[in-house]
């Protein structure tokens, strides 16, 4: 145990004497959580995009844009299509894009569709963007949902109510029901009691007949008498005193006839006299009971008006309560519930997940690959055993530097041919763009194997220089939005890291790869790529002018003290 | 011919004098001897010559051929390093390539044309006999191949000076003995050396001009020759096969014009007064009445003993 400390206690010795050692040991985690805490401690997403498109900007787009705004997204609208937004997706100026109708209101049993644009290569960012923006949809689908509920829980209660105070007027009708029903059966019973049965009683008119048909033959002769008298040729005026007489005559039989005598007939006359009297009786009865009725049924006639008129009310009511669920619109539990429904469109067709992580895999493969190479060469270089007589040779620093960069760039270019050629495997459509990706590669590549270069020159040992390179490839990872999106650090540090060349070379990757972008569209980014490249080479020559004799010393000496020692060595032996 | 001169120079490291006014002058086709104990600037010496590191004061001159013109080292490095071969103290190769790869390496490195490369790697490849080792990975070669081979690697371009650290250190006697020969035919093909070392033997045979050097200061150069003047010895030991001989040349030695003698058991030191003459009677002596020596020391000072006379001495 004690030999364990011993030697733990040297090698911690060992690590903190060796400065550089010390320093990347003790201060790279201690910047690097720094700079992770600094720029990731907030839950805020400062630099989120979202274009949102409408067909008209109304009321309810706008107020949904200002509730993305208050969330500290950036909002750019667009008016005219959603293609427009969608080639800023693929661009980077727009990280999402929300294609919404015209307004929010659900007015009948239709969902309102939602369409979100995302770049499915961006899967952080899309998640980050879907669990805010969702957020707001959810908070905006919840507040039209209970207001679509809170207007059906209003007109079901308004109803309830109408059905309550019509209730007391329907006991009203069925009270005044059952008292017509009432008077109608002692109008029937009053009816039904009435007698108006009449008499059976024959009567002889056989007299009646006889005495008749004498008086009707005299009439006869009379008329026969005045029809003789008439063609006799008799004075006219006597003509007429004789027949005025045979007319008088005739109408006194007429009369006889009329009015026979009572003789034979005066019995039946009697007897008709009495039946008279009693049918003259019931019928007085009938008449009074028919007056009652009469009366009873006006009444019922009012009450059953009444009744009309409360039956005419409650079916006014009925209507209006019937029309007033009738104006709910939105009947439909579904749409109720969610109102609206969201929809996501990957911008760059349906791929698979290794399509999309290709570019951010590709260039954190190349950029580890060419920091550690550019470091180790120059590392390697600079400890060969040969390094001292490179100091004597008739050939210039830039022409070592190139040799450096070439040496990498043959093992680079082998790299992103066998990264590329397994690739086409995987994705044969790739195929068409591999060309330029391979270009962008090439100079991110010759970037980040500068940087390694730098870091080869700055450091002494190999173990020291691998580490820094490593360590800083890992900032350069962890501030290139490929583990946590750039979108949630803050607009400064997001600014700086947007100058990453693992940021640069990733998008123009990305964007050439997925979306057959041209690389003349984003000639900014290949400008600073290609400028990052210049200046490190300026800096590696002006580090390799100012080290190039203190390393051929230190080399030197390292060596000189090595013998040194070696020798002492052997004289104790 | 001059070929370097140092006049004054003066190296500090963080102010302290590594070096100290040093004046020193190699002339073409020498072979200069740099010699001193570990930390006496040596190395620093070499380096100054060599064009590593520049002095704090003074200044390191080269004269170029057929010119008597001089020029600084430092300022005019980069027209004047072509002419310099460097043999550092390690092998400085490149372990994974071959024997004949690295001479191509650094052959074209000095823009020599194919042909000529060819050719020289040919003769290099003789003259260390690494012929037959040349597509050997340098790594794979011996320590005495490799010193041979990091000495071809310095010669490949046909420098005018040659400047070896510790050329012999870590290697055995007889690869020492290899290598020493090796500088020789160099030298003899018009290449001027210049060997920093403390193996002051191979140093005194190779050498023909030594500075010693210490504590930062040149305390004496010039021809070997020269330097062992001052310290010539005054006396001469013989060591006998047996008591009775020794008698008997004791004997013998007392007619001779002797001023002492010390008998050390077997061994008899001798003063004589003329010790020329004296040795040449001696052996004749010798010749005479057939008498045996184990041992008869005249040497003439070792550098060695020169060297630790003159560091005991700057010492007090």
């Amino acid at each position: 145990m004690a030999a364990i400390w011993l030697l733990t206690k040297k090698n911690i010795k060992l690590l903190i004497r060796a400065r550089w050692s010390a320093l990347i040991i003790i201060f790279a985690p201690l910047l690097l959580i720094l700079l992770l805490g600094l720029s990731y401690n907030t839950s805020n997403s400062f630099g989120i995009i979202v274009g949102v498109y409408a067909p008209q900007f109304t009321e309810d787009v706008n107020a949904f844009a200002n509730l993305l705004k208050e969330e500290q997204f950036i909002v750019k609208e667009y008016h005219d299509n959603i293609n427009s937004c969608v080639d800023d997706i693929k661009e980077g100026a727009v990280h999402t894009c929300i294609s919404l109708p015209e307004n929010l209101h659900v007015e009948d049993n239709t969902q309102k569709e939602i369409t979100f644009y995302v770049d499915p290569s961006r899967i952080n960012l899309v998640w980050m963007v879907q669990e805010t923006v969702k957020g707001k949809f959810n908070l905006k689908s919840q507040e039209i949902s209970q207001s679509l509920t809170q207007d059906i829980l209003s007109r079901v209660s308004k109803t309830k109510e109408g059905l309550s105070l019509k209730q007391e007027e329907v006991g009203t009708i069925k009270t005044k029901t059952s008292s017509v029903s009432e008077t109608t059966g002692t109008v029937k019973n009053s009816l039904s009691s009435l007698d108006l049965q009449a008499s059976t009683t024959t009567y002889d008119l056989g007299d009646l007949n006889n005495l008749t048909t004498i008086l009707t033959a005299s009439k006869e002769k009379l008329g026969l008498a005045i029809t003789a008298v008439k063609d006799a040729n008799l004075d006219e005026n006597k003509s007429k005193e004789i027949l005025a007489a045979l007319h008088s005559a005739s109408g006194s039989l007429d009369k006889t006839i009329s009015s026979f005598g009572e003789g034979g007939t005066g019995q039946a006359i009697l007897n008709l006299q009495k039946d008279l009297d009693t049918a003259k009786a019931k019928l007085v009865a009938a008449s009074s009971a028919v007056s009652t009725s009469t009366q009873t049924l006006s009444s019922s006639a009012a009450t059953l008006s009444e009744l009309t008129t409360a039956l005419e009310t409650l079916k006014n009511s009925l209507t209006e309560m019937q029309s007033q669920l009738d104006a709910l619109k939105v009947t439909d539990a579904n749409t109720i519930t969610s109102p609206f429904v969201t929809k996501i469109e990957k911008v760059s067709g349906e791929k698979t997940y290794l399509n999309y992580l290709f570019p951010a895999l590709l260039v954190l493969v190349i950029m580890f690959s060419t920091l550690l190479l550019g470091t180790t060469l120059v590392m390697i270089e600079k400890h060969s055993p040969a390094f001292v007589r490179n100091f004597f040779v008739p050939v210039s620093k830039f022409t070592f530097i190139m040799s450096i960069y070439f040496t990498n760039l043959v093992m680079i270019i082998i790299q992103i041919l066998v990264i590329l050629g397994i690739s086409l495997f995987f994705m044969k459509d790739a195929l068409g763009s591999l060309g330029l990706v391979a270009l962008v590669l090439f100079i991110g590549a010759s970037v980040f194997t500068f940087i390694g270069m730098v870091i080869g020159y700055m450091f002494m040992s190999e173990e020291t220089g691998v580490l820094a390179s490593i360590s800083l490839g890992s900032v350069l990872l962890l501030f290139s939005g490929v583990i946590l999106p750039l979108e949630a650090v803050p607009p400064l540090i997001r600014t700086i890291a947007g100058f990453n060349p693992f940021v640069l070379t990733e998008k123009l990757v990305r964007e050439v790869f997925l979306f057959g972008v041209p690389l003349s569209q984003n000639i900014v980014q290949l400008s600073i790529l290609v400028g990052y490249a210049v200046i490190l080479f300026v800096v590696i020559l002006i580090l390799e002018s100012l080290l190039h004799k203190h390393l051929v010393g230190r080399f030197m000496h390292r060596h000189h003290v090595f013998h040194r020692q070696r020798e002492k060595r052997l004289k104790n032996i | 011919m001059d070929l370097i001169r140092l006049r004054e120079v003066t190296k500090e490291y963080r102010k302290r004098a590594v070096l100290s006014n040093v004046n020193l002058t190699i002339e073409e086709g020498d072979i200069f001897g740099v010699i001193g104990q570990s930390g006496s600037g040596k190395t620093t010496l070499l380096n100054l010559i060599a064009g590593f590191i520049e002095p704090t004061d003074g200044e390191v001159v080269y004269y170029s051929e057929g010119n008597s013109k001089e020029k600084n080292l430092h300022r005019n490095f980069s027209q004047i390093k072509n002419k310099i071969g460097y043999t550092p103290q390690h092998n400085s190769l490149y372990p994974k390539l071959t024997v004949k790869e690295n001479l191509w390496h650094f052959g074209r490195l000095y823009k020599m044309d194919k042909q000529t490369l060819q050719a020289n790697i040919r003769n290099l490849l003789n003259f260390t006999h690494l012929t037959d080792f040349q597509d050997y990975l340098a790594e794979h070669l011996s320590g005495g191949m490799q010193k041979r081979l990091d000495l071809s690697c310095s010669l490949i371009h046909k420098p005018r000076l040659l400047i070896l650290d510790e050329p012999t250190s870590d290697l055995d006697p007889v690869l020492q003995k290899e290598i020493i020969h090796l500088l020789q035919e160099v030298n003899k093909q018009g290449v001027t050396i210049i060997i920093a070392s403390h193996h002051l033997e191979g140093v005194e045979t190779i050498c023909n001009k030594v500075a010693i050097i210490h504590q930062g200061k040149v305390h004496s150069h010039g021809l070997l020759d020269d330097l062992r003047k001052p310290y010539l010895k005054d006396h001469f030991t013989i060591r006998v096969g047996s008591v009775e001989q020794k008698q008997q040349l004791i004997n013998k030695l007392q007619t001779l014009p002797i001023q002492k003698i010390v008998d050390k058991g077997r061994t008899l030191v001798i003063y004589p007064t003329n010790i020329q003459e004296t040795m040449r009677s001696l052996l004749q002596i010798v010749k005479e009445d057939n008498l045996y020596l184990h041992n008869l020391d005249m040497r003439r000072p070792s550098l060695n003993e020169i060297f630790e006379k003159i560091t005991t001495e700057a010492t007090k």
